[in-house]
């Protein structure tokens, strides 16, 4: 019938809360309830899916609680409380709180005698191969440091890079990041890493879900020709509460609550702790002034307001910057030895979501200014700023049943995205996708620029989706960037056909046409590039062979064209074409306290840079990813392990160097491109999750430990200054992160 | 150089790699063209500062020379001597490379000494002599052909050179070399490392020029 969390939760005095008590301050204590914890928990169907708009209450409650869209609810309930879950068409679900981790509720249809359950209350998968990941499950695999957005790494497809240092999107399917899109509420966002890449923009607790979308995406997405990854952040609770969390990587506090009945906000602020310890764990020989130390901070802000029973109103923020100044000598006036580093970035969201019979709208604009500023030496810098707007408007009319097809729909969207932006530049050239790095020579000054542009980039997209048979969907779209620019038109047909083969199998195959726009590092400075252009062909198959269990396995062919490369003249042109082919598989198993993941990907990702030329790997192709994870939860326990084998990726090897006396340096030769390959590495992570309370407060403190085998395999090689000598850029050995984090 | 030193750090590297202040190592340090520029129908002599494991740097001539570009200059070498061709050939070099005229033309030769390879560029047409060493300052004094300095203790160099403008290279062979591209740098010699070796300092300037001057060095405990 359910189940529930048995155990007794006690009170405790451990000092660690007193850290706690410091970063949430005490003028949270106003909004405790003595006795109280505040429960959270996910119901679900007996596949495993959750179940969307389930009754959650108890006796003498002031108020229920519904749950969300990815079935989970949190209510303020002491201890010992039995909660009654109800839900139209299920059976009634009990469950006792006894702490403010809730194990997974099942809640069985009332007629649910046959073999076939019906998928009720999941986002329908948006493309072959795509994942809609919940944040609470998430947080259950190992290895993330509690950074739910890093277990992007875990998604088939995904290019596992174990220390992804300058890494600020994610690399999808064999390509580099830019080829894909990371947008928050729709809106793409220009960094998801801070610094060295080990913690994400957004704290996981802001977040409600992440869609993965590994290819074959809809017409409504853009801009990419990998995959995009949708975060969707996470609307306030109706009770208000504050949480805080404490790691060695960074501390945070998130205020959450209703302001009457149709209102919910949440507020987030977090900063890094790990620049505190930093300084003293540096070896003191190091010719190195760290005049500030690599830190960062983040903020969020989400409000939804229901207007009516038609129309909801939302606004989201979020913003980040990290910032790093060192020289790499004791003396800080030697201006040639200094190294500065500042990004930032704030975007803010406002939208209205319509919803009236067969009449659904979506408006929304959005803002974003990004700042980037670099200055390496007394010579190079980049200063750029890049402010543009984003309005919205998306129309999805259901229509019924048309000449013979059924459910049928129509979509249609348009979106400008203007910007003015500046920058001043003079610095060496960039280092393009394959190419090996360059000899630092503080006076090239090969890439300058100073000036003002528009960027102005127009898009409009309509879709229709209908039932050709009970058991086939097809849908056709069309979307046109125009590139205001560069004077370029990209026309872009996809489609998709899902196809129920049986009960339990879903077939879904998907073709189209993809295009990113010249806007990577200094794209935007050439007005006469192309976009780059894909062609995906997708097909997968869903099999859900029992309650709480899925797997999914795909295979793509996309094929590239009109990649960006650099001419013989040290311009930028668009010469390269290459493909990626591939397999990807993903099994999830949800049973009881157990919860279990498999994920495996073979790709294989080629390219001509120009014509001619010997065809070589992509920097990020990785022919062989596997992560196997389970959790198991338990009372006010919760351990986990996860298991990662991966291929290395490929790097260039140095042959050689000659010295150029004229400005001492060694000027590399090397040898083919991606020639060479980082052995393959594997690795174990383990998480020890342990709940508890103390007053009002619901404390869950957390050991995440990466790589507890330490098994540092070579990622790629560095070279002394004259190239004579390499040695092996290793994995990290170790790394754990312990934190703490209260919800009060 | 020391900016990678602390990624590495940060990612775990294993495993050390040679420091360029360190003279035990087998390369070409610095070549250099007295006079660095020179006028039509003038020489210039090339001499080769090569360093090796074990065993003491010397200055020599450089075992083969040949002209890279331009082309049509490549009879101006013979052995290690650059002979500046004549202005009617120098005016031709300037118009088969773009070169307004009377600019200085670069001759870009290719070197080779034990084994190593490296790119010099002498320029012609116009004179220029190498930078002066004259001011050193090791320990406070100006130093002498065979140093003996205390172990255990920061010893300061100076070279009157603009940071940013001139490239300065300190190298030594026993003990640390700190801020080794400033032209005010510190050795530190430790009980643990090598007491005898040499210290070496190169500058080189904008204008082509180069200079060395190579002493011999010893801790004292």
């Amino acid at each position: 019938m359910f189940e529930a969390l048995r155990g007794r939760t006690t009170v405790s005095s451990n000092s660690v809360f007193f850290a706690f008590a410091a970063l949430v301050g005490s003028a949270a204590a106003a909004y405790a309830q003595p006795g109280a914890v505040t429960a959270a928990g996910r119901v679900i169907d007996p596949s495993g899916a959750p179940i969307v708009g389930a009754q959650v209450s108890f006796e003498g409650a002031p108020a229920s609680t519904t749950t969300d869209r990815n079935g989970w609810f949190s209510l303020s309930a002491p201890i010992g409380t039995t909660l009654v879950i109800e839900h139209e068409g299920d059976e009634l679900g009990l469950a006792v709180v006894a702490g403010s981790a809730l194990d997974d509720i099942v809640l069985r249809p009332l007629d649910a005698g046959g073999e076939t359950i019906e998928l009720v209350g999941e986002k329908p998968l948006e493309a072959p191969g795509a994942a809609a990941l919940d944040r609470r499950e998430l947080q259950r695999v190992p290895g993330t440091g509690g950074d739910v957005v890093q277990t992007l790494r875990v998604m088939p497809g995904v290019t596992n890079v174990e220390v992804p240092i300058g890494l600020s999107g994610v690399p999808i399917r064999g390509s580099s990041p830019q080829d894909s899109r990371i947008l928050v509420d729709g809106f793409e966002i220009p960094i998801l890493f801070h610094g060295l890449a080990f913690r994400s923009v957004l704290p996981a607790e802001s977040i409600q879900g992440i869609d993965y979308l590994p290819g074959g995406f809809d017409v409504a997405y853009g801009r990419a020709t990998s995959g995009v990854v949708a975060i969707t952040t996470r609307p306030g609770d109706e009770k208000r509460s504050v949480q805080g969390e404490l790691s060695l990587l960074d501390g945070g506090v998130l205020a959450q609550g209703a302001a009457g009945k149709r209102t919910r906000y949440l507020a987030a602020i977090r900063r890094s702790t790990i620049d505190l310890v930093f300084p003293s764990i540096m070896p003191s020989d190091l010719d190195i002034a760290l005049v500030t130390v690599p830190n960062y901070y983040d903020g969020q802000l989400r409000v939804d307001h229901r207007l009516d029973d038609h129309w909801r109103l939302w606004l989201s923020g979020l913003g980040a910057t990290d910032t790093a100044e060192l020289y790499a000598t004791k003396d800080t006036d030697q201006k040639t030895k200094r190294f500065y580093a500042h990004t930032a970035f704030a975007r803010l969201s406002a939208g209205a979501a319509y919803h009236a019979g067969p009449w659904t709208a979506n408006l929304a604009l959005s803002g974003v200014i990004t700042r980037y500023d670099f200055a390496q030496g007394a010579e190079q810098s980049l200063k750029a700023t890049l402010p543009n707007v984003t309005p919205r408007i998306e129309v999805i009319r259901t229509l019924g049943d048309v000449a013979g097809l059924t459910n049928v729909e129509v979509r249609g969207g348009v979106e400008a995205q203007v910007g003015r932006y500046t920058a001043d530049i003079g610095t060496s050239s960039e280092d393009r996708e394959g190419e090996p790095p360059k000899a630092y020579d503080p006076h090239d000054m090969s890439t300058t620029y100073r000036g003002e542009f528009w960027v102005s980039d127009f898009a409009q997209w309509i879709a229709t989706a209908a039932n050709l048979d009970p058991k086939i969907r097809a849908t056709l779209g069309l979307r046109t960037d125009e590139l205001a620019r560069t004077g370029e038109v990209l026309v872009q047909p996809r489609g998709q056909l899902e196809m129920k083969l049986a009960p339990r199998w879903i077939a879904r195959l998907s073709s189209g046409a993809y295009r990113r726009p010249p806007e990577f590092q200094t794209e935007l400075l050439q007005e006469n590039l192309d976009a780059e252009r894909a062609s995906q062909h997708i097909a997968s198959l869903q099999w859900d062979p029992r309650e709480g269990s899925r797997v999914q396995a795909s295979a793509y062919y996309t094929d590239r064209t009109h990649l960006i490369t650099r001419e013989m003249d040290g311009s930028l042109g668009n010469a390269g074409r290459g493909y990626t082919v591939g397999g990807e598989l993903l099994a999830t198993h949800r049973a009881g306290p157990w919860f279990g993941w498999l994920s495996y990907t073979y790709a294989h990702s080629r390219r001509v840079d120009h014509p001619g030329d010997e065809s070589r790997l992509f920097s990020y192709d990785q022919p062989h990813n596997l992560n196997a994870a389970a959790s198991w939860k338990r009372g006010r326990w919760q351990l986990g392990g996860r298991f990662q084998l991966h291929s290395g990726l490929p790097y260039t090897p140095a042959t050689g160097a000659v010295l150029d006396n004229d400005r001492n340096l060694y000027i590399p030769t090397y040898g083919e491109p991606n020639s060479a390959r980082a052995p393959l590495h594997h690795q174990l992570d383990l998480r020890l999750d342990y709940s508890w309370t103390w007053g009002p407060t619901a404390l869950t403190a957390f050991l995440d430990v990466q790589n507890v085998y330490m098994n540092t395999s070579p990622i790629t090689y560095a070279y002394s200054y004259d190239y004579s000598q390499s040695t092996t850029v290793t994995s990290l050995p170790i790394v754990p992160t312990v934190g703490i984090r209260g919800i009060l | 150089m020391k900016a990678l030193a602390l990624v590495l750090f940060l990612v775990g590297c294993a495993g050390d790699l040679v420091e360029p202040w360190q003279l035990d190592h087998d390369r070409i340090i610095a070549i250099r063209a007295t006079p660095p520029r020179m006028p039509a129908e003038t020489t210039a002599q090339l001499e080769v500062l090569t360093a090796r494991e074990g065993a003491a740097t010397t200055t020599r001539a450089p075992d083969a020379v040949a002209v890279l570009s331009p082309p049509s200059l490549a009879s101006t070498v013979s052995g290690a001597t650059v002979t500046a061709p004549s202005e009617a050939q120098l005016l031709a070099a300037r118009a088969d490379l773009g070169l307004a005229a009377g600019a200085p033309v670069p001759l870009v030769l290719g070197v080779t000494a034990d084994g190593f390879a490296a790119t010099k560029t002498v320029w012609l047409g116009e004179a220029a002599a190498n930078p002066s060493l004259a001011d050193v300052q090791i320990a406070g004094a100006s130093p002498t052909e065979e140093l003996v300095v205390p172990v255990a203790t920061d010893i300061r160099l100076s070279v009157p050179a603009v940071d940013g403008e001139d490239n300065v290279t300190w190298l030594t062979s026993c003990g640390t070399m700190h801020d080794f591209d400033l032209s005010r740098a510190y050795l530190r010699i430790e009980p643990e490392d090598p007491q005898e070796g040499e210290l070496v300092l190169v500058v080189r300037d904008r204008r082509g020029g180069v200079s060395w001057r190579v002493w011999k060095i010893r801790g004292q405990p």
